[in-house]
């Protein structure tokens, strides 16, 4: 038996017949799929954004599995991607249409152009920079040079640092999350900040 | 300084992703060195983001209210939502990785928005080396183009569209010094012979007019009006 989602009572009132969108709410709920994957949050962020979604890509695709499929994505994307968000930079909205507008452009491009290069990623990058103000851009050297220094460290280590770092999960957090004692989580991270240290510290003298 | 910028209409299209890659990639990379359109496209992306997902706004989308509202029941969300949060997976943004290509011993930085497209092999005319850029977008040529120092392109007019993004040098014509990071769009109307006194690299956009047919316009269809 499916469920409709329309008839669903849902928490949030502002999510369902209202015109006027809750963006603090939207912020928040991928703020906590993104530090905790919190799958709560995410239900109710599909429960606002995929029944528009499929309305949207029904317009763009008369095929009613792609459209789904624009839906699947989207949201899939939403889930492993929300780390990635920045409310500074911008509202939910924006980034998830973000996300949809460009997976929407590759299935096109797949379906009329036969090609399946995944070109909106470089044309719209999902987590850049919105401001050209001097100090995000040196924030983001910063973060692209962290980047580069954690890519080579052992995989490992690289684990534990991106969830910590990234994730902002605790030593407990991703102990389960990795399957892993908490004794080699934590000498993980505190070998793999140790060479962190020495890199980053040799590259800024 | 950028004097040549991508008409609001281009910008509009862009942002909704109604422009074909080639397109694409060219107002990218001139947002990319302009802060003026990156900030418009940034509120123009906000605005359109903002509309999309306010229910007045759908329900003009809805010819039929039930057969939309089937449309929504007809794929089972629970499962499609438990799919997905079974994946552990996160996607890390890696860096961006920098590519390079060489003309006549020179190498520049290629531009992000191009860094998946393949390229192909150099091609040379006199001062000109054209590299082409495989889009498979039929009418539609993309190329990087090198000019050497005091090359130019023999006097010519557009029956289609012609774009040419400035990536580095300058180049002129009867029109003006055109520098980098300029978007100069052309059409039928313009005639013109540019010349690159000093060099430079430029990323071009050009629809090829004898095979002109209705394939294009329907690629190009928001813009439609704007371009022909």
């Amino acid at each position: 038996m499916q469920t409709n989602l329309l008839s669903r009572p849902t928490s949030a009132k502002s999510t369902s017949m209202s015109d006027k969108i809750n963006h603090p709410q939207l912020c928040q709920w991928l703020e906590s799929v993104a530090s905790n994957r919190d799958k709560e949050a995410f239900t109710h962020l599909f429960q606002f954004f995929a029944p528009k979604i499929l309305r949207i890509a029904r317009g763009k695709f008369p095929n009613e599995a792609q459209a789904n499929e624009v839906v699947q994505d989207t949201m899939s994307n939403v889930w492993r991607k929300a780390h990635l968000f920045n409310q500074e930079k911008g509202a939910a909205t924006t980034w998830v249409y973000t996300v949809m507008r460009n997976i929407t452009f590759d299935m096109l491009r797949k379906i009329q152009g036969n090609k399946e290069d995944n070109l909106s990623d470089d044309i719209w990058p999902i987590a850049e920079k919105m401001s050209s103000e001097a100090e995000v851009f040196d924030d983001h050297l910063e973060h692209a040079n962290l980047l580069s220094v954690i890519e080579e460290l052992p995989q490992a280590q690289q684990d534990v640092v991106k969830g910590f770092y990234f994730r902002e999960m605790s030593q407990e957090q991703l102990a389960v999350h990795l399957n892993l004692p908490l004794g080699t989580v934590k000498s993980r991270l505190r070998l793999a900040l140790g060479k962190l240290k020495v890199q980053l510290g040799e590259e800024h003298d | 300084m950028i004097n040549h910028h991508p008409k609001f209409e281009l910008i509009k299209a862009f942002v909704n992703g109604d422009l074909p890659a080639s397109l694409s990639a060219g107002v990218a990379i001139h947002a990319d060195m302009c802060p003026v359109c990156q900030q418009t496209i940034a509120q123009f992306t906000e605005q359109v983001a903002e509309t999309s997902f306010e229910e007045e706004y759908l329900d003009r989308f809805i010819v039929d209210d039930n057969e939309a509202l089937d449309a929504v029941a007809a794929i089972d969300f629970d499962h499609m939502i438990d799919e997905i949060v079974q994946s552990s997976d996160i996607s890390i943004a890696l860096p961006k990785v920098e590519k390079t290509i060489s003309f006549d011993d020179k190498i520049y930085t290629i531009p992000t928005a191009l860094n998946s497209m393949e390229l192909g092999k150099h091609a040379h005319i006199g001062k000109l080396t054209r590299a082409r850029i495989q889009l498979n977008e039929n009418e539609i040529h993309t190329s990087l183009l090198h000019i050497q120092p005091g090359g130019g392109v023999p006097e010519h007019t557009h029956k289609g569209f012609e774009l040419t993004v400035l990536l580095a040098g300058s180049f002129h014509d009867e029109s003006g010094e055109y520098v980098k990071g300029d978007f100069i769009m052309l059409d039928s109307s313009h005639q013109h012979h540019p010349i690159s006194t000093n060099g430079c690299l430029c990323y071009t956009v050009a629809n090829d007019a004898l095979h002109f047919t209705q394939g294009i316009n329907k690629l190009l269809n928001p813009i439609g009006s704007f371009i022909y």
